[in-house]
């Protein structure tokens, strides 16, 4: 898809003719399957005393490390517990944070690699001006980025965004998995359900290179995560391990999740952090 | 029949029978679905506006007797959680609905055994005294059929009695699904039967009101119950013409005695986009952002719906039950834009009254609902004595009464 044409979808109120075109091009790559994984997220402070469930297929580490120390015994102490489990952890600008050029960010990235991290957990497509640099610099170092997301809403057409993915893509060949619905909005000012339908439908046509176009299941909620697996997106990140609220357990979010996607008429497959298909 | 053969009588206009909208319900694929609605719909309203009211959800008490098991409101007599609002607790909620550029208050409440048809029609005659302009959207068909109970006489005169003292339409709560299989298990067949909420629907256009009708999927039901729900619907519209919108929202379940899981966003869609389809002789469908949020809400103009509902501005039940979504008149009239539409204040007959209020002068923003009542403010007010309520506390504080006993009417 060329990229006017990309732009003349992202103006169109015909999101039924948008959504059939990109679940069309979605059951080329993936039939009715959706893919799921459950996280186990652990905060960095408390992530060397932290335990969790059996169930998590991926555990992941977020918060700012202050140094690359810190980042490592954090990760190693993880790994060291998981049992095999694919440990990701911070965001691609948070680590890049950490080294005072590319070199000293190769060296970053291989010390934590090391330490056993699976994946960057995270790499914003807004939030770097050069994105392709950093993204080497993990390939240079034998590692992954387990996906690409978008920091903020700005209302205007991804379009250019979702280009960027692209060429990094046919030049790196990084992307795995993309999420296109930002994960920042103005309370005042949501994006609109138009908005993030068309978003993940023309991010599934344009991005023709990249395998999964993904939803966080817990950050967008059920509803808006059901309706994108129409719309083009084939993979939900985050499903939470155990789902506490206030008055108690509630229904297992493993079978809130299966739930959703048999409705959606589509097939369930967990898999792991490292995309590893768990169960058919 | 095949989906494309059903799909074609519906694009040529041809009225759907229940076989072939089950199959298109089970079986067709969304986007079919939406595609099919959305034909409809444009073909109902060409102009392309969507439409919202700006009014209060206001649940005068939440005292009843009905019990049903998928309710999260209600309180049972003698609660110390239950309350009753007074007429001066009202008139604060009109003036601030009327500040925001409200015309309507939406007025429902529990079968509060102590709240006699006199306390109605006091109220909506002092209502209508204060702002003769406001529109009273008030008592759903169980709250009907109660008040006829209650004061054994017929829903006929009870609705004729409520008509004089002000009611100007009845809102279509309280239909949960029209199968009285259903009605059973969520024990709410005894508060009103299909039958007798379809009745009291006739009763009322036949006094000249306009109503609207609802259906609660997604408990216990089966789809095939949700179809009969909208032909049943179907054959009243055809017979009185009354019914101006139909508005379809999933069962809340958080808190409720019945418990279960809501349905999902996509059966939502499916299910709006079929009550388009079979609901041929209803001119307006809703979007129920309250249970569905925003987003879905906004996706469902593109399933059928041609109206965004009401800005609301107070809403206690479905919170009860887990759902508290927001949405000012900044907001709908933003997601109503966003998705192509002209959107466009109407009343409760869905007649036009204007553009957005916000746009020619400045209203506050609003990120949360309003709740019925504020922290300090009393449960019961203490106008209640002056009607005969039926509770047994109501009962055993009139034999405590000295001769003569209180009033049957509130005092001017």
């Amino acid at each position: 898809m060329m990229a006017d044409e990309a732009e003349r979808l992202w103006e169109t109120h015909d999101i039924l003719a948008l959504g059939t075109r990109a679940d069309e091009a979605r059951r080329q790559r993936h039939g009715d399957r959706v893919t799921f994984v459950r996280v186990a997220t652990l905060a960095l402070d408390t992530a060397r005393e932290a335990r969790w469930s059996s169930a998590a297929r991926e555990i992941r580490i977020a918060g700012r490390p202050h140094d690359v120390t810190a980042a490592e015994q954090a990760i190693d102490s993880v790994v060291r517990r998981a049992e095999g489990r694919p440990v990701t952890a911070f965001s691609l600008a948070e680590l890049q944070a950490l080294a005072p050029d590319r070199a000293g960010f190769v060296d970053v990235l291989r010390r934590l690699f090391g330490a056993g991290l699976t994946s960057v957990a995270s790499a914003d497509v807004d939030g770097l001006e050069d994105l392709r640099q950093p993204v080497e610099a993990v390939l240079a170092a034998d590692g992954h980025i387990a996906r690409f997301t978008v920091a903020r809403a700005t209302h205007e057409s991804p379009v250019p965004l979702f280009l960027a993915v692209r060429a990094l893509q046919k030049t790196t060949g990084a992307v795995r998995a993309f999420a296109p619905l930002p994960r920042s909005v103005d309370g005042s000012r949501p994006t609109t359900g138009y908005e993030d339908v068309k978003s993940v439908a023309i991010a599934r046509l344009l991005l023709d290179n990249v395998g999964s176009i993904q939803v966080d299941w817990a950050l967008h909620g059920p509803k808006l995560a059901q309706v994108a697996l129409l719309f083009g997106a084939d993979d939900l990140d985050a499903v939470p391990v155990e789902d506490e609220s206030a008055d108690g357990r509630r229904r297992a979010p493993l079978e809130e999740v299966k739930r959703n996607i048999r409705a959606a008429s589509l097939t369930a497959v967990e898999r792991d952090g490292r995309f590893g298909v768990l169960e058919s | 029949m095949s989906i494309d053969t059903i799909a074609a009588g519906v694009r040529s206009g041809e009225r759907i029978g229940f076989d072939d909208a089950r199959e298109l319900y089970r079986e067709a694929p969304l986007a079919l679905l939406g595609a099919l609605a959305h034909g409809i719909r444009l073909g109902r309203h060409p102009e392309g506006v969507v439409t919202y009211i700006i009014d209060r959800n206001v649940n005068y008490t939440n005292i009843c007797v009905a019990r049903c098991n998928f309710c999260a409101f209600y309180r049972p007599v003698g609660s110390p959680d239950g309350y009753v609002l007074s007429f001066d607790e009202l008139f604060r909620k009109i003036d601030e609905t009327l500040a925001v550029g409200g015309q309507q208050l939406l007025l429902q409440g529990g079968h509060n055994p102590d709240l006699p048809l006199e306390w109605y029609l006091d109220l909506f005659r002092a209502v209508k005294a204060r702002y003769p302009e406001l529109r009273l959207h008030a008592l759903s068909p169980p709250e009907v059929v109660h008040l006829s109970r209650l004061s054994r006489l017929p829903v006929r005169e009870v609705i004729d009695r409520l008509v004089a003292a002000g009611l100007d339409s009845i809102p279509g709560g309280g239909a949960e699904i029209l199968v009285d299989r259903v009605r059973k298990l969520l024990n709410c067949y005894t508060k009103a039967t299909a039958d007798e909420w379809l009745g009291v629907m006739r009763e009322a256009h036949r006094a000249g009101l306009r109503t609207t009708a609802t259906m609660m999927y997604g408990s216990v039901e089966t789809p095939d119950e949700r179809l009969e729900h909208m032909f049943r619907l179907r054959e009243l519209q055809d017979e009185t013409r009354g019914f101006t919108a139909f508005i379809a929202w999933s069962y809340q379940p958080e808190h409720t005695e019945l418990q279960g899981v809501e349905a999902t966003a996509v059966e939502y869609l499916r299910t709006l986009a079929t009550a388009r389809i079979v609901l041929d002789n209803f001119d307006n469908l809703q979007a129920s952002w309250v249970t569905q949020g925003g987003k879905v809400g906004q996706l469902s103009l593109a399933f059928g719906a041609n109206d965004m509902g009401s800005v609301m501005i107070e809403e206690n039940v479905v919170r009860a039950a887990g759902a508290s979504y927001c949405m000012d008149e900044v907001e709908i009239v933003r997601n109503i834009e966003d998705a192509g539409f002209v959107p466009k204040r109407r009343t409760m007959h869905y007649e036009i009254v204007g553009d957005p209020v916000f746009r020619a002068r400045e209203v506050p923003r609003r990120f949360g609902l309003d709740v019925a009542k504020h922290e300090g403010e009393a449960s019961i007010p203490s106008e209640l004595a002056s009607y005969r309520g039926r509770s047994r506390a109501a009962r055993d504080a009139r034999r405590s009464e000295p001769p003569g006993g209180a009033p049957t009417s509130a005092p001017e």
